[in-house]
């Protein structure tokens, strides 16, 4: 599926989906007793199998929305500067919010589009990233929910791309450089 | 207002005739060449997931937000491009992902406005076909279930936003 690259399977289809299974139980016992509304926001593109199969475990009336920020180019490194392409459609103040992410590294997108969303007052906000590269951190993020802790490798599949590619993968890869 | 919902589709059967759509998909696009699927938010992203890992090609995908639905169960008649494609298509094979055609008006109307932009082909997959309702003429080249005019719920398809996290399509009853 990657034209002339190897692949290496990091988290297969099955570990997937058993934390995913697990994390959406959590998710589910944490608001279950809210009275308030909660929207689970993917961030786009890269969120989108996560989210997909993450919503189908949340035993909640949910909404969904999406937003998608131009941070991530075709590089391997997060450009810094954000700008929202496409905002949120539901409202959200009072509300509960859940952001999904397919991967947190040096946080410097979310942190801003964290800044945005609390700037419209919403009842809480929770984040729930399926990769977490602590390494790689520059501001002060922690997510509430946690897939899996990664080391500092190129990842791609399961949303995630190498140059738009791969995000069709079942599951987390890591790419092996040209020699 | 209370209602109930219905199994009309169950999750197996859903990931069966999915994993044969992934198949005939590969079978029929060329590897060299790949292919940008396209989802029409927010109703596709359920189905278009679970297709995409079944697709074995080099694939890129993209995100289109339309207003035609409100929520309302008719479908408005204006289509408004709330979000437009990130990528360009230009002498690229397009492939546009849906969970359901039923007047296919916004469908007609999205398929027009990506024609212009000089694609090298454009298809269609939607995963319901609500064929008694059609207005446009719209073909529809993958297809997963034909289903009668009855109000569907679940797997990315919403009643007023909500539902959408069902992994079943079910049918609303009682509204």
């Amino acid at each position: 599926m990657l034209r002339n690259k190897k692949v290496d399977v990091l988290i297969s289809e099955d570990e997937l989906e058993k934390r995913i299974t697990e994390l959406g139980k959590e998710i589910t016992e944490k608001f279950k007793n809210s009275d308030k509304e909660l929207i689970v926001i993917g961030l786009l593109r890269g969120s989108i199998l996560f989210m997909s199969d993450l919503i189908r475990k949340i035993d909640l009336p949910i909404k969904i929305d999406f937003m998608t920020t131009s941070s991530y180019g075709n590089d391997f490194e997060s450009s810094r500067e954000v700008k929202i392409l496409k905002d949120i459609e539901e409202v959200i103040i009072g509300k509960d919010i859940l952001i999904v992410e397919d991967i947190i590294d040096s946080g410097i997108t979310l942190s801003k589009i964290l800044n945005i969303l609390e700037g419209r007052n919403p009842n809480s906000i929770t984040l729930c990233t399926l990769l977490n590269k602590k390494a790689r951190r520059e501001v002060p993020i922690v997510a509430d929910y946690i897939g899996f802790d990664i080391k500092d490798h190129f990842v791609l599949g399961y949303g995630l791309d190498y140059k738009q590619e791969c995000r069709n993968l079942p599951y987390i890869g890591i790419m092996k450089e040209d020699k | 207002m209370s209602y109930t919902i219905e199994t009309l589709i169950a999750e197996d059967v859903l990931k069966e005739k999915i994993e044969k759509l992934g198949k005939q998909i590969t079978n029929d696009y060329n590897y060299e060449e790949g292919l940008l699927v396209v989802g029409l938010l927010r109703g596709s992203i359920v189905f278009m997931s679970d297709l995409i890992r079944k697709i074995n090609l080099p694939i890129k995908i993209d995100f289109m937000t339309v207003s035609s639905y409100g929520n309302d169960m008719e479908s408005s008649r204006e289509v408004k491009i709330i979000k437009d494609l990130n990528e360009n298509i230009m002498n690229k094979h397009v492939l546009i992902v849906e969970d359901i055609v039923d007047t296919g008006y916004t469908l007609s109307k999205v398929i027009n406005l990506l024609n212009q932009r000089g694609p090298k082909s454009i298809k269609i997959c939607t995963l319901l076909d609500k064929e008694e309702r059609r207005e446009a003429e719209v073909f529809v080249d993958y297809k997963g279930f034909d289903i009668p005019d009855e109000f569907v719920v679940g797997y990315g398809i919403d009643y007023a936003q909500k539902h959408r996290n069902l992994p079943y399509i079910g049918i609303v009853k009682g509204v």
